[in-house]
């Protein structure tokens, strides 16, 4: 088993590099096909063999410690993008966030390697509202993964297109009225996992799921942080009607520090 | 003697005031081709007649016209009940077979188009096909070639991007839009003046669907006479039944997303009219509060359009609105476009759009061309094996063929003498049998017309299977291991 792990963690970040340079020959050779591509079906099922082995053989999801939560979330992207793509029919978006699938998994491999022979650390999401908050947190910062990556893409279109541009964005992504949706409704599914994850917070903690350390108090900083920069983006859209350009920048600005809180949270376990 | 000829004029060999006297409306075509049929004149012959060009192409006959180029023209004269054009050699070009075959491949792949990779040409192709069907003017030959013409235009336009952009004013608008907009279904355009260039913006955005359409000049009549003559334009594809929404033009779930490619978002039937509207300049703030895109071509020499009287509508808005200035002196204030929803463009704008686009055709026409000769070389390849002499050489090996097989099958019930008698026997039942159908290929080889000689080499090599036989010995000779193994 340990072996298969082994060969899993590093065959992955591969797979994902190989999807990403494939996705990008379709975004920069203007290569089109539609629907779900099986390659990436491969790899998501691929992913998810790997993640069960890791949860039998460590006797818990696998969703302790910073290498196992990259992991999820490298396949939480790889998932949600495949649902983007069967839905949309458009795979021109895929290369910018395969890349970030493969930045997630790239990290997890590596952190696990580096950690190769200690015991597994963090607390163990084994009741009922440690599960519901730990998948909960991964969705909503996939979903600001999501938000980040469209609102940069969106904001990068609209500047081209208000410059009179006319070059590679403007001529492989899709329709500014295509983009700005998808980084607000990105930003609206963040907003609502990460509402429920911090709203079970306590429940957990009254489970015994968790104790107060350096590390805990890093993670509910970046949740809030997360909660915090959906919160305004919904907030701004709704109550002051935003446009998407600032809902996008909101989106990219909150990804990026949540981003740096992450690594952050990292280096302190 | 030819077996195909073209007889053509087009944008490269003579000026419009030539070729405006010259096209063909169809009717004129179709009696045309049927006073071909009539007089049996030629065994094929079809007529591509657009406004950029007059193309004959035809199959002669051993007995045909012998100036064809003179004879043609004249029945083309009578079509059009003038006097028949001055059969000029500078003008009027002759090419023949292979060339001939070039010709049509290429302008089928639109490289021969004025403005080279537009759409238009291999639907005219078509219709020409159609009528010459019509007509029955076409068979053996002309069917084939046709075939593989509008293969090639289809192969150049999937596998180069030689159609890719647009390529004139009214085009690069819609393209912006297509940028923007995530569909033009639900969409309203403004257009503010008359001025030709903005009318055919807004009847290009309308035939890719867009839903409503409001005219603003300043005399209201011209505006209502505009506003009925642009909904009358009928739609290939029309969308006016979408519903209108607010800001976010996609229906919920949990990313918004929908399948945003216009030619999949079809709500309504084909031929769909646009909803018009008609108002004065005097509602222009109402008129562009309501609307996603305005084209605008006044000959005002002030701006129509200024911050002054927009500014207040147009921050408050928070879908984009595109705003596609195409007079001289500007209509729209430079300073509308550092508004949050405006997306300013103007002429030069879309020039530099189109230029671009031009400029990435004629990269692609190197490919394109590589396509046509790749489609040239295998017709070649096909005429070639149409012809008679391997015909009847292909037709003797696979008579031969038969007679060994049948002497191995049954020789071993004979002994002796009666061996040689079977052998004597089974050749000479052979050449019985080939003898006619060798001696008529002959005669079409020598006295036949095109046409008919193809069709009849053609029957004779299904019958007898010789394709496969061929395509036995081009594996022999790209495989000569497999020679030495037999």
């Amino acid at each position: 088993m340990p072996a298969l792990l082994a060969v899993g963690g590093a065959l992955l970040p591969l797979a994902y590099l190989a999807l990403a340079i494939d996705y990008g020959a379709t975004f920069f050779l203007r290569r089109r096909t539609g629907g779900l591509t099986p390659p990436l079906f491969a790899v998501v099922v691929l992913h998810l063999g790997y993640l069960v082995l890791r949860g039998l053989e460590a006797g818990h999801a696998p969703v302790t410690g910073t290498p196992e939560v990259l992991s999820v979330l490298a396949l939480a992207t790889a998932v949600v993008y495949a649902w983007v793509e069967a839905a949309s029919g458009d795979r021109r978006t895929g290369v910018f966030v395969l890349l970030l699938a493969f930045l997630f998994q790239y990290a997890a491999s590596f952190l696990t390697a580096l950690n190769a022979g200690s015991p597994p650390a963090g607390p163990h999401a084994g009741g009922l509202w440690g599960a519901l908050h730990v998948l909960s947190a991964l969705v909503a910062y996939t979903a600001l993964a999501f938000a980040g990556v469209y609102g940069a893409l969106y904001l990068a279109a609209r500047r081209d297109l208000r410059r009179h541009r006319f070059g590679v964005l403007f001529d492989r992504l899709p329709p500014l009225e295509t983009l700005g949706p998808m980084a607000w409704h990105a930003l609206l599914t963040g907003f609502a996992a990460m509402t429920l994850a911090i709203a079970v917070t306590p429940l957990m903690f009254g489970e015994g799921g968790g104790e107060f350390s350096a590390k805990i108090v890093s993670k509910i900083v970046t949740g809030s942080v997360a909660w915090g920069v959906c919160a305004s983006a919904v907030l701004g859209r709704w109550l002051g009607r935003w446009h998407h350009v600032r809902t996008s920048a909101v989106a990219v600005v909150g990804f990026l520090l949540v981003m740096a809180l992450l690594a952050v949270s990292g280096a302190l376990s | 003697m030819p077996e195909l000829i073209v007889i053509a004029t087009s944008h490269h060999t003579a000026p419009v005031a030539v070729r405006e006297t010259l096209a063909l409306a169809p009717e004129q075509a179709l009696a045309l081709l049927r006073g071909i049929h009539a007089d049996r004149a030629y065994g094929e012959a079809l007529v591509l007649s657009t406004c950029n060009r007059t193309e004959f192409y035809v199959v002669p006959l051993p007995d045909g016209p012998r100036d064809l180029r003179a004879d043609l023209l004249a029945r083309l004269g009578r079509a059009k009940d003038t006097a028949p054009p001055d059969p000029d050699p500078a003008i009027f070009t002759r090419r023949e077979d292979r060339e001939a075959v070039r010709h049509l491949f290429r302008v089928a792949a639109s490289l021969e188009s004025q403005i080279v990779g537009e759409s238009e040409i291999l639907g005219q192709v078509k219709d020409a096909y159609r009528l010459a069907v019509e007509a029955r003017t076409t068979a053996f030959l002309l069917n084939r070639l046709l075939h593989r013409a509008l293969g090639v235009g289809k192969r150049v336009r999937t596998e180069t991007a030689l159609e890719e952009g647009s390529a004139g004013v009214p085009q690069a608008a819609v393209e912006l839009a297509e940028h923007i907009f995530a569909g033009l279904a639900a969409k309203t355009v403004l257009l503010v003046g008359a001025g030709r260039t903005a009318e055919s913006s807004a009847r290009t955005l309308l035939a890719r669907g867009a839903g409503r359409l409001i005219v603003a000049n300043r005399t209201l009549e011209r505006a209502r006479q505009l506003a009925r003559d642009l909904g009358q334009a009928e739609r290939p594809c029309g969308e006016a039944g979408a519903a209108e929404e607010e800001d976010s033009p996609l229906p919920s779930s949990p990313f918004g997303l929908r399948r945003t490619s216009p030619q999949r978002d079809r709500s309504t039937p084909e031929g769909a009219k646009a909803a018009t509207e008609a108002v004065g300049l005097d509602a222009l703030p109402g008129a562009v509060a309501r609307a996603d895109l305005v084209i605008t071509s006044t000959g005002a020499t002030e701006p129509v359009l200024t911050r002054e009287a927009l500014g207040q509508v147009l921050s408050r808005r928070t879908r984009p609105i595109m705003i596609v200035d195409i007079a001289v002196p500007r209509d729209a204030e430079p300073d509308l476009g550092r508004l949050e929803s405006v997306y300013l463009y103007d002429l030069d704008d879309l020039d530099c759009l189109v230029q671009r686009n031009l400029e990435r055709r004629r990269r692609e026409i190197p490919k394109a061309e590589a396509i046509v000769e790749d489609e040239v070389r295998q017709f070649e390849c096909w005429l070639a094996s149409r012809q008679v002499a391997p015909t009847i050489r292909l037709l003797k090996r696979r008579l031969r063929s038969i007679q060994r097989r049948q002497i191995e099958q049954y020789g071993s019930r004979f002994t002796g003498t009666d061996q040689d008698e079977l052998e004597a026997f089974s050749e000479a039942m052979c050449k019985r049998v080939m003898h006619h159908p060798i001696a008529l290929l002959k005669h079409l080889a020598t006295d036949g017309a095109t046409s008919e000689r193809l069709a009849t080499v053609d029957l004779v090599r299904r019958l007898f299977d010789l394709d496969a036989l061929e395509e036995d010995d081009e594996t022999d000779e790209e495989d000569p291991t497999s020679r030495a193994r037999q």
